[in-house]
């Protein structure tokens, strides 16, 4: 085993793999920053070029297209708080009250530093207890997934700003959105009023871009057309005290990002809500949170990246691709030959160890990337608003459209930009809509199973089979509870 | 180089100024070809069109260009190519259960037999009934007996209502009587994960994904759809008494009813031509497909019987 790692940190230290991983990671992040292209499409596009190269190259330039994108998408969710995906959510939440108050450089750098750090020893830990991992992720099924879903959706409700009840108000809406469209399992139409348009459901970047980014864009132009766009300075570069203060932060956030990621199907935007609100829960100053706060920046993107390690995990050791990046990754390894199994690591050891090294390399390049290439793009809310706010207006709505190349969506994106200025004036958050919208899919797909599973015996079945599931859920309003408690009282 | 181009872009323009339209020219292809997949990345569907988009192109001298549609249970991307110019330069790249299931099940914003015509099915894959490798069911009839003796306790895990694994199932249990519990998952992966966490009992994969589970023992072949052995030592579908075309994935390109004969032939032409392309047959090899083409009128055939077998099971099953 210690062979197989050594020849395999050889094999991939070539220049080669080097020059493919930077490539990778640039032209992920570049294509991360644009709103409507997503990471995934990004993957599927260049896995033919892996096809053509060696396995030593070509998956690991995949890897650096997927970890540059990742960050990629926090750049416009920092800078004009445009979240891309709803990974980037949490990271907008004080990454863009810091650009408005002139540190957009010291939020693009935290938010590289702690994505960096929480990928790489959520990528270590993976190396190091991949076989463990394995025989956890078995222990975890639709009933686990449910109730974890379920007990997510309360800690944001109790966590989210000074009036949870309002919070409770924009989740449930949210949830109601989330039912429009062909219901996933038995495929009955609902609240489509009969419009082919809404059969597949409202689609996520028109939401997330409009209730966001374009309430925004009006206050910007309300302002002065003389004026920056978004902010009259970019700010210093984060100092060594800033960062330190965030390490506690970044701990926290990487442990609850890896945890989730062994969960399968909770992902990114779980971890990354999940990091804030505990950042959030365990500051001295939870105030603070949400008015520009680094450790805010730090909670979201150390949890969102800490996730990437775990989910390689099914596609490691038995073949099975948890999601369509690692249903990517398979297609990009069984076309070099290697079949990824409970054998791969047998058959194949040095080239897995030799993936498993590059992976640490790319995040080690990414941080030179990253640092040399935040001030180009920590300039951009400066220029002023009259040239910058018609670009940002152009990208919010192609970016909406190319998504799905279809012009209902654009509709959509101008509906939620009314409804996001709506809810502001009425003084509702709508992160808790957003969330409620992204889970709410999830969490009704895992309950119906969780329901076809039991059969005719659901009590039997949760109390025999599901105790895990049971626990969650008894414990899940205790948590709300004392969460909610303490929030208040902290920022009373 | 330059005045073959510039010839093509005069001759182009000519042709456009005659009136005669943007379709049936000599040269077909002059832009590149859209193919469209209803469903999202990361699929089997996915990965099949990367192979061929990266090789055609030397065979059909223009790109042919992956577009990703998903939403509706595939009926959105199926519906954009049914509604584009059937100049064949957009396509559509899907399976015989959106192609001809679900036209049962749903009322669609399209004619599937009307609106389309096959141009190439590209490869096919037949299905395999797996369990666990520390299942008490040794064979398929043990399986079968079992879950006729009662009905309901055996989950089956699939990738979706009326999907690559849902109907198999559905068809298995309509010609022996059995009766699944049938849990839906979000794909192929989740629903092996579900099996190989004892959530469910059985399942159903492509022997494409299954080689290394099967060779570590996790997991046990039962039975495999067609009446060709796959597995030396496991039984067919039709040797288990399971006749007709059950258990199939075709993937298959379409275009617009309506597309020029001559554009029609020149994309079968196309794909003849990547049987003898090694790239190709590589690239598939390993994906652990097969490329048995069969040509736009040969699938025809099939669509026609499919439609017919695919009414029968739903009207079976739902009343």
């Amino acid at each position: 085993m210690i062979e197989q790692f050594a020849e395999g940190a050889m094999m991939a230290f070539t220049l080669e793999t080097i020059v493919m991983i930077a490539i990778g990671l640039f032209s992920g992040m570049l294509v991360g920053a644009l709103p409507g292209f997503t990471t995934l499409m990004a993957m599927a596009i260049l896995l033919p070029l892996s096809f053509f190269l060696d396995p030593l190259v070509g998956i690991p330039f995949l890897l650096g297209v997927y970890k540059g994108g990742i960050f990629g998408g926090s750049i416009p969710a920092i800078l004009v708080s445009m979240p891309g995906t709803g990974a980037a959510v949490a990271t907008s939440i004080d990454g863009y009250k810091l650009t408005q108050k002139g540190e957009s450089r010291k939020a693009l750098d935290i938010a590289l530093f702690s994505s960096v750090i929480g990928d790489t020893f959520s990528d270590i830990f993976t190396i190091m207890l991949i076989f463990p991992i394995a025989i956890l992720v078995m222990q975890f099924g639709p009933p686990e997934l449910f109730a974890v879903l379920l007990m997510s959706l309360v800690i944001i409700v109790a966590t989210s700003g000074s009036n949870p009840l309002k919070g409770l108000v924009m989740m449930l809406f949210g949830l109601w959105l989330a039912q429009i469209g062909t219901d996933p399992i038995g495929g009955v139409e609902r609240f489509t009023f009969g419009l082919f348009e809404l059969k597949s459901g409202i689609p996520l970047l028109p939401m997330l871009i409009g209730v966001f980014a374009l309430p925004e864009l009006v206050y910007a132009v309300m302002r002065n057309e003389k004026a920056s766009g978004f902010a009259k300075l970019v700010g210093e570069r984060l100092n060594r005290v800033e960062f330190k203060r965030c390490i506690p932060t970044i701990r926290r956030s990487t442990i609850i990002g890896t945890s989730i990621g062994i969960v399968p199907g909770l992902g990114q935007v779980v971890a990354a809500m999940m990091g804030y609100s505990a950042a959030k829960n365990a500051s001295s100053h939870p105030e603070t949170f949400g008015e520009g706060e680094i450790e805010g920046v730090a909670a979201a993107e150390a949890a969102n990246n800490a996730v990437n390690g775990p989910t390689l995990v099914p596609l490691l050791t038995l073949g099975i691709p948890g999601d369509n990046v690692t249903a990517i990754l398979l297609g990009a390894f069984v076309a070099q030959g290697l079949r990824p199994g409970p054998q791969l690591f047998e058959e194949q050891g040095s080239i897995v160890f030799g993936i498993l090294v590059a992976m640490v390399l790319a995040n080690i390049m990414f941080v030179i990337i990253g640092y040399l290439s935040i001030p180009f793009f920590a300039r951009i809310v400066t220029i002023k608003t009259g040239l910058l706010v018609p670009i940002v207006i152009m990208f919010a709505f192609a970016g909406a459209y190319v998504f799905r190349s279809d012009t209902t969506d654009v509709l959509m994106l101008v509906a939620f930009g009314a409804f996001g200025l709506l809810a502001r004036a009425a003084k509702f958050d709508v992160m808790p809509m957003v969330m409620g919208f992204i889970l709410g899919g999830p969490l009704e797909y895992a309950f119906g199973q969780t329901v076809a599973m039991a059969g005719n015996s659901p009590l039997t079945f949760m109390f025999t089979e599901r105790l895990g599931m049971v626990a969650v859920l008894v414990a899940t309003p205790i948590i709300g509870y004392i969460l909610w408690r303490r929030m208040r009282t902290a920022t009373a | 180089m330059f005045s073959k181009t510039l010839k093509k872009t005069v001759g182009a323009a000519m042709v456009a100024m005659l009136g005669l339209g943007t379709a049936a020219y000599a040269e077909y292809p002059e832009k590149p070809i859209t193919l469209v997949i209803p469903f999202g990345p990361g699929g089997s569907h996915d990965l099949n069109a990367r192979v061929i988009t990266s090789t055609i192109p030397a065979h059909l001298g223009q790109a042919m260009i992956v577009r990703l549609s998903p939403g509706a249970g595939g009926q959105k991307g199926t519906q954009e190519v049914a509604d584009s110019a059937a100049d064949g330069y957009t396509l559509l790249f899907a399976h015989n259960y959106t192609d001809m299931l679900q036209q049962h099940v749903e009322n669609l914003p399209y004619n599937p037999m009307e609106d389309f015509v096959p141009v190439a099915r590209v490869n096919f894959a037949p299905i395999a009934v797996v369990v666990s490798g520390d299942s008490e069911y040794e064979t398929f009839d043990d399986l079968i007996a079992a879950a006729s003796a009662n009905p309901g306790a055996i989950n089956m895990a699939h990738s979706g209502n009326w999907g690559a694994l849902f109907v198999p199932a559905a068809q298995i249990m309509k010609e022996t009587g059995a009766a699944f519990n049938l849990v839906p998952y979000k794909g192929g992966g989740p629903a092996m994960q579900a099996l190989l966490s004892g959530d469910a009992q059985v399942t159903m994969g492509f022997p494409s994904v299954l080689g290394p589970l099967v060779d570590a023992g996790k997991v046990r072949v039962l039975a495999t759809a067609g009446s060709e052995r796959i597995y030396d030592d496991v039984p067919t579908f039709g040797e288990a008494g399971i006749e007709g075309d059950i258990g199939f994935m075709h993937r298959v390109v379409l275009a617009p009813a309506g597309t020029p004969e001559d554009v029609i032939a020149k994309l079968e032409g196309a794909f003849t031509a990547l049987q003898e392309d090694t790239s190709f047959q590589r690239l598939m090899g390993r994906l652990g497909e097969n490329t048995d083409l069969l040509l736009g009128e040969g699938y025809q055939a099939m669509r026609e019987e499919q439609s017919v077998a695919y009414k029968a099971l739903v009207e079976s099953i739902t009343q």
